[in-house]
């Protein structure tokens, strides 16, 4: 019943955040192509590009908003006691909340592209399955350090305004480190990878060369380290 | 059924910077019967209890609920299986529903009784399908009762549980702590309403400023405190009537007033050296004794 209650806490901000960015970018991508030539294909696929850059900016949004809540907003409505008397570890309280995040976060990266898709294959301008399930894996896999720093932040910041307000700030602050830390290692640029702008070919506009596993691998590591920071913070934590 | 403390803390203590709020707490709840924890607001009650159900951890000392070590989240999550508690603001989840509250907790229990939370579902009158945010105070009182009372658990932690409720409820409130009781559960509930606790509860802790000042039965208290008072032909002297199990010495011109958890008859013997004129004792209420620990502290 902890996946209920997760549910049942997030459930607001999940379906409004779907709603939002399905028909925010359904619209865009309806709209842009009303406008676009019939050929070449290509111009199809860079308003892809366009369109998958816009979905990671307000996606991050969203999952910045979806980490918010946990046990120090509870305190803050003083409802903590009723969670912490049951008989269930923090680190579960914990886990269980970050897995439904992580669940709710997938979806809405994958259920916009979903709704994109569809309406360029109503628009007849078809664009692939496998184009765009390569943007939702770098959009899931380096965005999740994003989801990862607001379920930080809650762990550490009281507060139904600051926390969010931190959240938001820090995210800020993430993009400039790792857009200044680029400069000298390209790789290290998280909105670039979350984008596809590393792999974005200029002649063809779709993402080309290997899955970047390494990138993969090191944004699901430090978003792992942040879950772990913020279990280990709400199991120290006094309410 | 077992005869161990259902709590037992040794030196616990609780500080805040360098404000106690707990000091060396010595506390021993017995089985099978209803413990009451009085104290005034801010006496460290609250903070007890979340020490005991592992909210806040101890700053010193160490203690035991049905035989788990506070200390360790582990064993903390054990108790807790065992242990039904009612917060003080009766706290709950505003966005769930009055049915999905029940299901919700009755989900993490063991020995959760449907048949009973059905039954009470129907005397408190709960809306099921009503968001828990739109209840009246009193109806989220009883809809935190009704969560501890649906179950058998060994030990019943209740802050301040008649909070919010009519006298009609308050009047079940008791009545079903006793049946509880009754049924093996043990019962430790802190109050303001002194006339509540004289009523059902077995035993008597009072807490003041995190000291515990009292850990007595309700009838040992009953037999043993008396207020004695005294007239004498001049002005008495108070310090003659400072002694073991004097609580307090009040005098106003020719008239004393003792407060005594003891020895009676030592100051009755007192007096009547002392030449005086009048002298009354009288039994005292649980009202006058908590009155007087914590003014005397």
């Amino acid at each position: 019943m902890l996946w209920y209650k997760a549910w049942l806490e997030t459930r607001t901000r999940f379906l409004v955040s779907l709603g939002f960015l399905v028909i925010i970018l359904t619209f865009f991508v309806h709209h842009a192509e009303s406008i676009l030539p019939r050929e070449p294909k290509a111009s199809t696929y860079e308003l892809m590009f366009f369109a998958h850059s816009y979905l990671a900016g307000l996606w991050m949004l969203c999952v910045i908003l979806l980490g918010m809540g946990g046990l120090l907003r509870e305190r803050a409505a003083g409802v903590s006691s009723f969670t912490l008397a049951l008989p269930v570890s923090r680190a579960r309280l914990a886990a269980v909340r970050i897995t439904v995040g992580v669940m709710q976060s997938i979806a809405l990266a994958i259920v916009p592209w979903a709704a994109i898709l569809f309406v360029s294959a109503i628009a007849g301008r078809p664009f692939f399955v496998s184009q765009a399930s390569f943007y939702v894996l770098l959009l899931v896999t380096g965005g999740m350090v994003y989801f990862a720093l607001a379920i930080l932040v809650s762990s550490i910041v009281d507060g139904e305004y600051t926390a969010p307000a931190v959240a938001y700030g820090a995210a800020i602050l993430v993009g400039i480190i790792c857009g200044s830390v680029s400069k000298l290692r390209p790789f290290l640029d998280l909105w670039r990878f979350i984008t596809g702008d590393n792999h974005y070919n200029k002649t063809t506009h779709l993402l080309s060369g290997p899955i970047p596993w390494f990138g993969i691998f090191a944004c699901l590591c430090v978003a792992a380290l942040m879950f772990l920071a913020s279990v280990r913070v709400i199991q120290r934590r006094e309410f | 059924m077992t005869n161990a403390p259902a709590i037992e803390t040794h030196g616990l203590v609780k500080s805040y910077g360098r404000v106690e709020a707990v000091r060396a707490l010595n506390l021993c709840v017995e089985p099978n019967c209803i413990t009451a924890f009085l104290g005034c607001n801010g006496a460290g009650k609250s903070t007890t209890i979340k020490m005991l159900l592992g909210m806040i951890a101890p700053s010193a000392g160490e203690g035991t609920v049905l035989g788990k070590r506070i200390g360790d989240p582990n064993e903390s999550r054990e108790a807790r299986g065992k242990i039904s508690y009612v917060a003080e603001n009766k706290p709950l989840y505003g966005y769930m529903s009055v049915e999905q509250t029940i299901r919700f907790a009755g989900s993490f229990y063991r020995d959760w009784r449907d048949e009973t939370a059905k039954e009470l579902l129907y005397r408190y009158g709960l809306p099921l399908e009503r968001k828990v945010r739109l209840l009246s105070k009193g109806m989220r009182t009883k809809l935190a009762l009704l969560l501890a009372f649906a179950r058998r658990p060994e030990l019943l932690i209740l802050d301040e549980p008649s909070e919010g409720l009519d006298p009609v409820g308050i009047e079940e409130l008791l009545q079903t702590l006793v049946g509880q009781c009754a049924e093996g559960t043990t019962v430790f509930f802190s109050s303001h309403q002194i006339a509540e606790v004289e009523r059902i509860a077995d035993r008597v802790c009072i807490l003041d400023k995190g000291r515990l000042m009292v850990d007595a039965s309700l009838d040992h208290l009953r037999e043993s405190y008396r207020r004695i008072d005294l007239v004498f032909p001049t002005t008495p002297c108070e310090p003659d009537f400072r002694m073991n199990g004097i609580e307090s010495v009040r005098g106003a011109g020719c008239q004393l007033s003792v407060f005594a958890s003891g020895n009676v008859e030592a100051v009755i013997e007192r007096a009547h050296d002392l030449r005086a004129t009048s002298i009354e004792v009288a039994p005292v209420g649980l009202r006058d004794i908590f009155l007087e620990t914590v003014k005397e502290n």
